[in-house]
């Protein structure tokens, strides 16, 4: 081997866990492939560090394949935007520093503690999350669904790998509650944002930190059970966190690339300038509606299964253990009912703002339909979703290898939710109404100007009516900025993580740097005092120290 | 065989009830309060009389509305529909059961609530949009809430299916818990911001500006009203009837058991009217709140669920 260790080489293992990640990395980027990235060896040198991580065997082939990744799509961000890419490969940098020289100890607290800040950087889980809403939505669509929908599962694989499998006989709880604290602060502060952005990629970003912080619940969830050996709790923890990389893994890039069309189309992913575009493409409106049904974690989309697993494994934690561990428990439900809500919101309001309602510009209003590449590759991601919303119990069954490879004695207990008899219960009703409409209603409807509580019609000069007089996205997201917002977000509804730990670090920075200046300017006379200074203290020191 | 005869017949009776009475119970909710305000009131079966006028209106789409327009009354109509045959009325062990996973229900309504949001969206004008965000926020709240008060249910009845807390609210000895109580104010709270009733929203009113839940319909009309019209009769009947199956769960039949059907019956019905006689009573006692005041009155719900869990932990403790 001409890489590798000296002596060493390199070496690639596939076990249940690796093959589970690479699956869930296959379909997206077949999908990015057709959204037109497969003309980019970047692109495919980013696809192949992310499959070299995967496929590692040892700590040099995983840090490699690491970086590769992170070089890879830096120079992908940087194809987009300068200025989140110089946060990325800061971000980059750090969680470089961290993993390093973590795979080369021998176990303990601290090298998980180092993983989960290397990794959870890269995977955007709270307070290293702020540079994820940036730097994702920077580049072409087809690289912002892989970095959502994949490079952010190979971070949370690394957790996994060292969490559950290198350091599984060490565990401690409390490496459980550290994932399940930064998870639950992601969960909070990205359903949050997603609800108050206005730029459709940046919304989607912020969803897949809420994404990641509820895989990280998960994990967490099980890792403390595991240590505590709640088995129950452990497998239901573990179905949830790994369902949600799945359907997260499907639906995420999906909407990346959906919009990616639409700034295509129009020209703009700013919400507040589209409206109204279901009507001229139908097609994307329809594959999009189905992504959003699974941001928002709704009933028969693929997204409820892995919610419904995790609320029920955050009940069984907080049913044993320590009072104070059952009361965070009691919190943890509470986050993670805001950011289910919060998520619905989010996701209604990207569709309803962006794709119902009047178009808000004329570059909206002449949209048309999406390039046939990206919309084949939506499609093929919504087709994966229908087995993961329909028979989550399939999904479920071949992912328990996988759990007993992370959790040998995990106790898997059978799915309480079943759409399938849901579907069936649905479409009886729907029968039933039907039935009862087209028998004794009247059929047929009449096209009308809207009745809009009573104002007159829009003038012919007009003809999609005032756009200012329609809800925009910042007015929809307005209650809740104002209710939750001011008490969450940072003064200026900035990100909390960014305002007090990235600006004062930034400060910090500065402050260095112009003391270095300072130094490095100093005239002759400055330095030659300072040299004297230090001789006479040096001096001083010495002369006291042999007096005593 | 004859256990599976009797629960599909209580299920389809269950089904048949929920769906026959749920415009009634609108009708005797209106019409009491109504009198309680000193006025005649309608008719107590007009609510059927408007429903089958709006099925013989025409149904008028706005010329900004999309394809989509007609599809979210009938998600939320489904999906409430689903919710209400899953919530067990009079009798417990229907062939719905093992459905009846509350965070399935909760999903069920959250999902009826995002078609209601999406069809407000629907025509881009500003009532509809105003009333999506305001029921946005409310909705955070109240899954929030509703998700902690559950908690509570959990570790009382040792799991979240609503025919399960049935089950085990009516045959184990709990007795009356100081979590029951606050889990039960929360849970009214929540179900008063559901269903829009006083304090949160006035399903009278009739000022564009102050509307929540009848905003998002104002450009719905002729069977697409109709079926909002009626998913929102439902939801009032399966909220009183989930209120009354883990709160009031005594006398509750038993699916595979056709002599305790009569006494099920008549008490479901009683339970129903009770709640139908309270809930006016709270209404017209009470004045609607602004719409930034209600995330403090379901942050108070949420505390409340809290405050339940938190009890049960100290209780299990000390062995209380």
């Amino acid at each position: 081997m001409f890489l590798g260790l000296p002596g060493q080489g390199m070496h690639l293992h596939l076990d249940a866990l690796s093959l589970l990640f690479l699956g869930i990395l296959l379909p997206q980027t077949v999908a990015s492939a057709a959204a037109g990235m497969y003309r980019s060896g970047t692109f495919w040198a980013f696809v192949l560090g992310m499959g070299l991580t995967l496929a590692a065997a040892d700590a040099f082939t995983l840090i490699f394949g690491f970086e590769l990744m992170s070089a890879a799509s830096w120079l992908l961000v940087l194809r987009g935007d300068q200025k989140p890419a110089t946060l990325y490969v800061g971000v980059a940098i750090f969680s470089a520093a961290c993993l390093i020289p973590a795979v080369f100890l021998h176990g303990g607290a601290v090298m998980f503690l180092l993983i989960v800040l290397g990794a959870g950087a890269k995977a955007g889980l709270a307070p290293l999350h702020f540079w994820l809403p940036r730097a994702h939505p920077a580049p072409p669509a087809g690289v912002s669904a892989l970095m959502s929908g994949g490079m952010v599962k190979v971070a949370l694989y690394v957790i996994i790998r060292y969490g559950f499998v290198v350091l599984g006989q060490q565990a401690q709880p409390w490496w459980g509650g550290v994932l399940v604290a930064a998870g639950a602060a992601s969960v909070l502060i990205g359903a949050l944002r997603a609800m108050l952005e206005t730029e459709l990629k940046t919304v989607l970003a912020c969803s897949t930190v809420e994404h990641v912080g509820l895989i990280a619940v998960g994990l967490g969830i099980a890792l403390r059970a595991k240590a505590m050996g709640d088995e129950t709790t452990a497998g239901l923890g573990l179905q949830a966190a790994l369902l949600c990389a799945v359907a997260h893994g499907l639906y995420k890039p999906l909407l990346f690339i959906g919009a990616g069309e639409v700034k295509h189309s129009v020209g703009t992913t700013s919400l507040n300038w589209l409206g109204g575009l279901v009507r001229a493409m139908p097609r994307l409106g329809l594959l999009m509606l189905a992504g959003a049904a699974g941001m928002a974690a709704l009933p028969l989309g693929p997204g409820f299964a892995p919610e419904f697993l995790l609320w029920h494994a955050a009940i069984g934690a907080a049913g044993a253990g320590g009072i104070v561990a059952r009361i965070g428990f009691t919190a943890l439900l509470a986050v993670l009912g805001l950011g289910a809500a919060l998520a619905i919101g989010a996701a209604v309001r990207m569709f309803g703002i962006g794709f119902l309602g009047r178009p808000r510009s004329l570059q909206a209003a002449a949209a048309e339909e999406g390039e046939r590449g990206p919309l084949i590759g939506m499609a093929l991601l919504a087709a994966l979703c229908v087995p993961v919303a329909l028979l989550p119990n399939l999904i479920l069954d071949a992912l328990s290898p996988v759990i007993r490879l992370l959790e040998p004695q995990a106790v898997l207990p059978p799915l309480a939710y079943a759409p399938l008899p849901l579907a069936v219960l649905a479409a009886l009703v729907a029968v039933g109404a039907a039935f009862i409409l087209y028998r004794y209603g009247v059929r047929g409807s009449r096209e009308v100007p809207a009745w809009n509580g009573g104002f007159g019609k829009p003038p012919p000069w007009l003809p999609f009516g005032d756009p200012t007089t329609q809800p925009s996205a910042t007015g929809f997201g307005e209650p809740i900025a104002r209710a939750i917002g001011r008490g969450l977000l940072a003064p200026g509804g900035g990100d909390p993580a960014e305002v007090f730990l990235l600006t004062p670090l930034t400060r910090l920075h500065l402050r260095g740097v112009r003391l270095a200046e300072r130094i490095r300017r100093a005239t002759i006379r400055q330095r030659l005092a300072f040299i004297f200074m230090a001789l006479v203290a040096f001096l001083l020191a010495l002369g006291l120290g042999e007096g005593s | 065989m004859l256990d599976f005869a009797l629960r599909l017949i209580a299920t389809l009776l269950h089904v048949w009830l929920t769906f026959a009475l749920a415009p009634l119970v609108m009708g005797v909710v209106t019409t009491l309060r109504a009198w309680v305000l000193g006025r005649r009131g309608p008719p107590v079966i007009q609510p059927y009389r408007d429903l089958y006028k709006l099925l013989r209106k025409s149904t008028l789409v706005p010329e900004t509305a999309s394809q989509l327009f007609s599809a979210w009354p009938l998600a939320c109509l489904l999906s409430i529909a689903v919710a209400a045959m899953l919530v067990p009325g009079f009798c417990t062990g229907l062939l719905t059961a093992p459905l009846s996973d509350f965070i399935t229900i909760m999903g069920l309504l959250a999902l009826a609530r995002a078609a209601t949001m999406l069809g407000g969206l629907e025509t881009g004008f500003g009532f509809g949009g105003a009333g999506a965000g305001r029921e946005a926020l409310f909705g955070v709240f109240a899954e929030g809430a509703l998700l902690v008060v559950l908690l509570g249910f959990g570790l009382l009845a040792h799991g979240v299916s609503v025919d399960g807390i049935a089950v085990a609210f009516s045959t184990q000895h709990i007795g009356i818990s100081v979590s029951l109580g606050f889990a039960l104010a929360a849970m009214l709270a929540v179900a008063l911001t559901e269903t829009g009733r006083i304090p949160t929203d006035n399903p009278a009113g009739h000022l564009e500006l102050s509307m929540v839940h009848e905003a998002m319909l104002l450009e719905y009309s002729g069977r697409n009203l109709l079926l909002l019209t009626y998913a929102a009769m439902l939801r009032l009947l399966l909220w009183m009837s989930l209120i009354g199956s883990i709160f009031l769960p005594f006398g509750m039949a038993r699916a595979t058991d056709i002599l305790t059907w009569p006494g099920g019956l008549v008490l479901w019905l009683l339970k129903i009217a009770a709640m139908a006689v309270v809930l006016p009573l709270f209404e017209v006692s009470s004045a609607k709140m602004r719409v930034f005041r209600v995330p403090e009155f379901l942050g108070v719900a949420m505390l409340l669920g809290m405050l339940a869990a938190i009890f049960l932990f100290v209780a299990a403790r000390i062995g209380a």
